[in-house]
């Protein structure tokens, strides 16, 4: 198994745990042993990896001091685009088209690759038609080829005549060949039809339409088809409840005075005694849809074709279940059922939009992350990332050389010994202006079936604050006193001194003291003692990173900023001579969220 | 209310401030018999026509066990699909199923074999719902990222969910949504409702081949009437596949095959997809054949079998079908006859080798729940469901499945009749013509006519006649029911299609809700977001006792134009029922 990159992943503070749904269960045993142990957090509970994110991808709010994840952001939306050819899309496009790119980029369907549109040498049909008034240009078709798998639309015998403007083509195109009208097509169709024999009479178009109706019955009605059928018959029936009987729009009709809606309101009051026969004609008056112009449409049960198909075919001919995931809704055909599962019934996938977005804070409504509104521009115009405000913690296995001289075969992320006690080196790096005070705490023995023990040997202290590297620098040429931080490799011996007592070369951690300091991090020991992974019944199984040794910490850190003063300048000069800012009004901000930090895997 | 009214034109409220004369400048109120109506609150039925503003987009989000789709109303298909899956259980940024190295080890989630490809469990003990509202929430942002594209300004949301659904979970649901996405307001359709909806009609038969379990409501003029359930769905369908598939796997081996427990062999992902792709439903003629077994309650027609021409049987037997399988110890290809791939579909959904007396109530094999379901249906229901069945649930798509069904629950009701009353003594009574009551024809002779009434002649009379109870009825002179006429006279005198055994399609339930929203139907269950917020699912009063006036779920000219939840009284509807 691959050894474990140690990680961190911090909790946003705007998830919370308590019980969903179940205020009447506040009794339960689960929860009164949570109360107990005060809200211990188990990053290993199903529901913590919802809230659980890496610094990368947290964002903060300045003006509520809070971390901001992307479950606690309001978007917006800046633009849409398409992911393959970039190609900016308005946003009113998006209501009447779609949320697919709807010029020629697919996936194809098989390996979602991206298809490219190839021309067939189609071997004419007629050697007539080669003949010199062709002008020896023979007909070509078009294709969509996947250059990956090779699957090629052909495959589904779909070839389209023009190598541009696939999308449209396409949705003429059933699979196999055969073309169907677009849902406009088809309405304007029926309008022909209608206005062709219909003389103004009511009754002649009712009768063209009929016909219309019988001449497409004929046809295979697709879903888009049956959808659009239904919305117009219902709005027919709504529109006119009882087509002979009163013409009484039940839209236009929503003033008082008219007499059905009197009586209908004194319906109301009175509790239905005023049963006059309109109303009761009114409200039970829709009728069901009859024949498949308006709706209606019987199921094919036999399916014994299909099997038969099935039958011959083989598994590959038959499509997974991550390719019908990726398949969008194919409105083109009717109800598919069991013969969506042939590869052949696959159509390309026509690529997802893609947005960029700018977030907001919920709060406050001030902006925190905001994208170049170019989409070939991947920068950002304001993006307050968390990692600028709250300190980064980055873990490092600490081997103790010396002890007997040969523990430097420990590898980073080598596996833990059960019971062996090890230590970890975590480094608190301060990224901002003013310093920190950071107060760590965890639980003793990790959750979970199997408890390691966990000791931080300092839980409680000081990081200097992030000032300029060259103010630093030039300081330190004046006061040669305060030698602790310079960076780079010149610290490390002295940090090694700082953190350690050395007697007779051995190095040895010390509880309530910090390892190491630089100019704006502390590193820290953590002492764990690994559990070891015996199970207890025979049946049970460990289940996936169960052999992970994650714990979990409360960090909590306090800062003071000058109040209302600017940041830039008061924080570099309250650096400056730490704790000089006397007689100015001091703010006390803190941030206190959980964390995990993944150390290694224990060995088996 | 108010409940003075006072009467004449323009009396004591001045010309200026009625709001009638606001639309209509004259009266067209007969005389002083109709009273005007005072200045009062607008009732929700005649909300302002703000309410009616097309640009605003309400968000349809079905919810299943499986998956989620999300749309917008109006739109003839989801814009996006969300299925639940283990790799949504996963941190953010933990990118390790695109890592070469990684392979997932389904052994160590066997305890759990495909559940977590499911949103939830309707059995709630012991079960965190606050990770059923987290994986709504992140299914639907990924669904509002991914193929909505729309910003996180709240929107209003109908949610079509199954009737079933216990409280806990559909309060659980409710919670994330309302938190997290801060809709106004969430109205909840069933999704039997919308099915019916979907296939235009007012009656039918919903049969859900879903993945936890089927359900079959009869729904009459879009009310549920009856919902039955049985365990037989799409889990138990790729158990099954998983055995036969374990079962071929380990016959070289000898191993026995015991006990409850299945010790599963194969992932589920593996089991899952084959039997999306090759499992298929053997027809009532194969099946039969095959299986020759006649029980009490299902004897088997052998005249209608011999008449059969035989099918290609022979020739199918010998073929084979090779299926590559990853996930057991060794990758290995197993053979199977083509055959044996109709076993999974036949021992899921009809066990037709036990007799109908030894299933639970819970196990029922579908053609019997399908046929008690319409059983216990009133007789004019029954007729009008038994002709607008509609299939839907993702074990519909196994091939021969439907046809099978239909085929099955035609046979029952040759057989039996539509008749509830099963065992030895009525067997007797049958067989015997002397103890048989007057007037009732004998069942086998009915054989053909149940199939073939004719939809013109087909009638509460016909059914009665059938029945071999109420057969005096037939012979009664029809009562003139004033009620009746009433309604007959609303409707076109078209005859209706009923008493035929029938299938139709519906465009789904998701669009059948984008069909009602659409058509601005209001919902009997519309919760606003303060109000939960309050009460939560404790503060739902009953269904009943919220003024249905206001809110009927027909999709009449009464339920066409309302605002959000009137007043305070709202309710979950058939969710809160119980």
């Amino acid at each position: 198994m691959a050894p474990l990159e140690p990680y961190t992943y911090i909790q946003c503070p705007c998830s919370d745990f308590s019980p969903l749904g179940q205020p009447a269960d506040a009794s339960s045993p689960t929860s009164a042993e949570e109360e107990e142990e005060e809200h211990t957090f188990d990053p290993r509970a199903p529901r913590s990896n919802f809230g659980l994110y890496p610094l990368e991808y947290l964002l903060y709010c300045e003006d509520c001091h809070q971390i901001r994840c992307p479950r606690c952001v309001a978007e917006e939306i800046v633009t849409y685009y398409c992911p393959s050819c970039l190609f900016e899309v308005p946003s009113s496009n998006l209501k009447s088209e779609g949320n697919r790119c709807t010029r020629s980029c697919f996936q194809c369907p098989i390996c979602i690759g991206p298809l490219s549109v190839t021309s067939l040498e189609s071997a004419p049909p007629d050697p007539n038609l080669l003949s010199p008034d062709q002008g020896g240009i023979p007909h070509t078709t078009y294709c969509l080829t996947c250059s990956y798998c090779n699957w090629s639309s052909t495959e589904i015998g779909i070839r389209f005549d023009k190598p541009n403007s696939i999308h449209a083509q396409l949705a003429k195109i059933r699979n196999g060949g055969e073309t169907r009208l677009t849902a406009k097509e088809r309405k304007e169709r029926r309008k022909e039809l209608s206005s062709h024999r219909g003389g103004g009479h009511a009754a002649a178009v009712a009768a063209a339409a009929a016909a219309a109706a019988a001449s497409e019955e004929a046809e295979v009605v697709d879903l888009e088809t049956q959808f659009a059928n239904l919305k117009s018959f219902y709005n027919r029936q709504l529109a006119d409840p009882n087509a002979s009987e009163n013409s009484l729009s039940t839209l236009g009709d929503l003033g008082f005075s008219s007499p059905s809606s009197l009586s209908r309101i004194m319906n109301l009051y009175t509790g239905g005694r005023l049963n006059d026969t309109r109303t009761k004609s009114r409200l039970g008056i829709m009728r069901e849809a009859y024949t498949p112009s308006e709706g209606l449409l019987v199921a094919n049960l036999d399916e014994s074709d299909a099997i038969a198909k099935l039958h011959q075919t083989t598994l590959e001919d038959t499509s997974s279940m991550d390719q019908l995931m990726a398949q969008p809704p194919n409105l083109g055909e009717p109800q598919l059922h069991g013969e969506a599962c042939f590869a052949s019934s696959l159509r390309p996938i026509p690529y997802l939009l893609r947005t960029k977005r700018s977030k907001r804070c919920p709060v406050c409504r001030h902006i925190i992350s905001k994208p170049e509104a170019k989409i070939q521009n991947t920068r950002f115009r304001i993006r307050l990332v968390a990692g600028s405000y709250m300190p980064s913690i980055s873990i490092k296995r600490l081997s103790l050389p010396g002890a007997n001289g040969s523990s430097s075969s420990l590898v980073a992320g080598d596996f833990l010994e059960p019971f062996k006690p090890v230590h970890f080196v975590l480094t608190f790096k301060n990224p901002i202006f003013e310093p920190l005070k950071v107060t760590l705490g965890t639980p003793a023995k990790t959750p979970g079936r199997f408890p390691s023990k966990v000791t931080v040997l300092c839980p409680t202290f000081d990081i200097d604050a992030n000032t300029d590297v060259w103010d630093e620098a030039l300081k330190d040429n004046d006061r040669e006193s305060s030698v602790r931080n310079t960076d780079g490799s010149g610290s490390s011996s002295r940090r090694q001194r700082a953190g350690t007592v050395g007697e007779s070369g051995q190095f040895q951690v010390e509880a309530g003291k910090v390892w190491g300091r630089g100019r704006n991090w502390v590193s820290i020991v953590v002492e764990v003692v690994p559990a070891s992974l015996q199970l207890r019944n025979k049946d049970d199984v460990l289940k996936e990173d169960e052999d992970i040794l994650e714990i979990p910490m409360f960090v909590r850190i306090e800062w003071e900023v000058e109040g209302g003063g600017d940041d830039d300048v008061s924080g570099q000069s309250a650096a400056g001579r730490s704790g000089a800012g006397t007689g100015e009004q001091k703010e006390k901000r803190e941030l206190a969220y959980w964390c995990v930090l993944g150390l290694g895997r224990i060995k088996q | 209310m108010a409940s003075s009214s006072t009467p004449g034109g323009g009396g004591a409220v001045p010309q200026h401030r009625s709001v009638a004369s606001i639309r209509s400048p004259h009266h067209h109120t007969s005389g002083s018999s109709n009273p005007s109506t005072p200045h009062r609150p607008i009732h929700s039925n005649f909300g302002s026509p703000s309410s009616l503003r097309a640009d605003e987009d309400i968000i349809i989000i079905e919810l299943g066990t499986r998956k989620l789709q999300v749309g917008f109303a109006g739109d003839a298909a989801p814009r996006g699909c969300v299925w639940f899956g283990p790799e949504q259980l996963r941190r953010v940024g933990d990118f390790r199923d695109w890592s070469p190295e990684y392979k997932f080890d389904w052994r160590k989630t066997k305890d759990s074999w495909g559940r977590d490809h499911e949103l939830w469990d309707y059995d709630v003990r012991g079960n965190d719902l606050g990770l059923i509202g987290d994986k709504i929430e992140r299914a639907l942002r990924d669904a509002y990222t991914k193929y909505m594209l729309i910003d996180s300004r709240p929107r209003r949301m109908v949610c079509v969910l199954p009737s079933g659904l216990p409280i806990p979970v559909l309060s659980a649901a409710l919670d994330s949504l309302f938190s997290r996405f801060q809709p106004p307001t969430i109205s909840l359709l069933s999704s039997s409702i919308a099915l019916t909806v979907g296939a235009g009609v007012r009656s039918s038969l919903i049969i859900d081949l879903g993945w936890r379990e089927t359900v079959v409501t009869g729904v009459y003029e879009y009310r549920e009437m009856n919902c039955n359930r049985s365990i037989r769905g799409g889990k138990l369908l790729a158990e099954r596949t998983h055995n036969l598939l374990a079962k071929h796997l380990s016959n070289a081996e000898k191993k026995e095959e015991n006990g409850e427990k299945i010790d599963y062999q194969l992932s589920f992902e593996e089991c899952n997809d084959i039997a999306t792709r090759l499992v298929w439903c053997k027809s009532n003629q194969q099946s039969t054949k095959t299986a020759e077994t006649s029980s009490e309650g299902l004897p088997t027609l052998h005249e209608q079998d011999e008449s059969e021409p035989p099918t290609p049987a022979a020739d199918e037997k010998t073929s084979t079908v090779s299926i590559p399988l990853r996930s057991y110890k060794k990758p290995v290809t197993l053979e199977l006859p083509w055959d044996a791939l109709a076993e999974p579909a036949e021992d899921a959904f009809f066990d037709s080798q036990y007799s109908a007396q030894s299933f639970d109530d819970h196990e029922l094999p579908l053609h019997l729940l399908v046929y008690r379901s319409l059983l216990q249906l009133p007789l004019d229901a029954r007729a009008l469901c038994m002709s607008r069945i509609i299939f839907t649930g993702g074990c519909s798509s196994v091939l021969g499945l439907r046809s099978r069904i239909v085929d099955e629950v035609m046979k029952l009701v040759q057989v039996i009749g539509w008749d509830g009353v099963v065992g030895k003594g009525v067997e007797q009574t049958r067989a015997n013509p002397k103890i048989k009551p007057k007037g009732v024809r004998p069942v086998a002779s009915t054989t053909a006519s149940t199939a073939t009434r004719s939809p013109s002649s087909a009638g509460p009379g016909v059914d009665e006649e059938l029945d071999g109870v109420w057969h005096d009825a037939a012979n009664a002179l029809m009562e003139v029911d004033p009620i009746e006429e009433q309604l007959k006279r609303g409707r076109d005198n078209r005859p209706v299609f009923q008493g035929k055994m029938r299938a139709i399609e519906s465009v789904g339930a998701w669009s059948g809700a984008s069909l009602v929203a659409q058509l601005k139907a209001s919902p009997v269950s519309t919760i606003d977001r303060e109000i939960w917020l309050q009460h939560g699912a404790a503060g739902a009063s009953k269904a009943g006792e919220v003024d249905q006036k206001s809110s009927r779920q027909s999709l009449g000219a009464g339920g066409l134009i309302r605002g959000s939840a009137s007043g305070a009284s709202w309710t979950l509807g058939v969710w809160g029922a119980n």
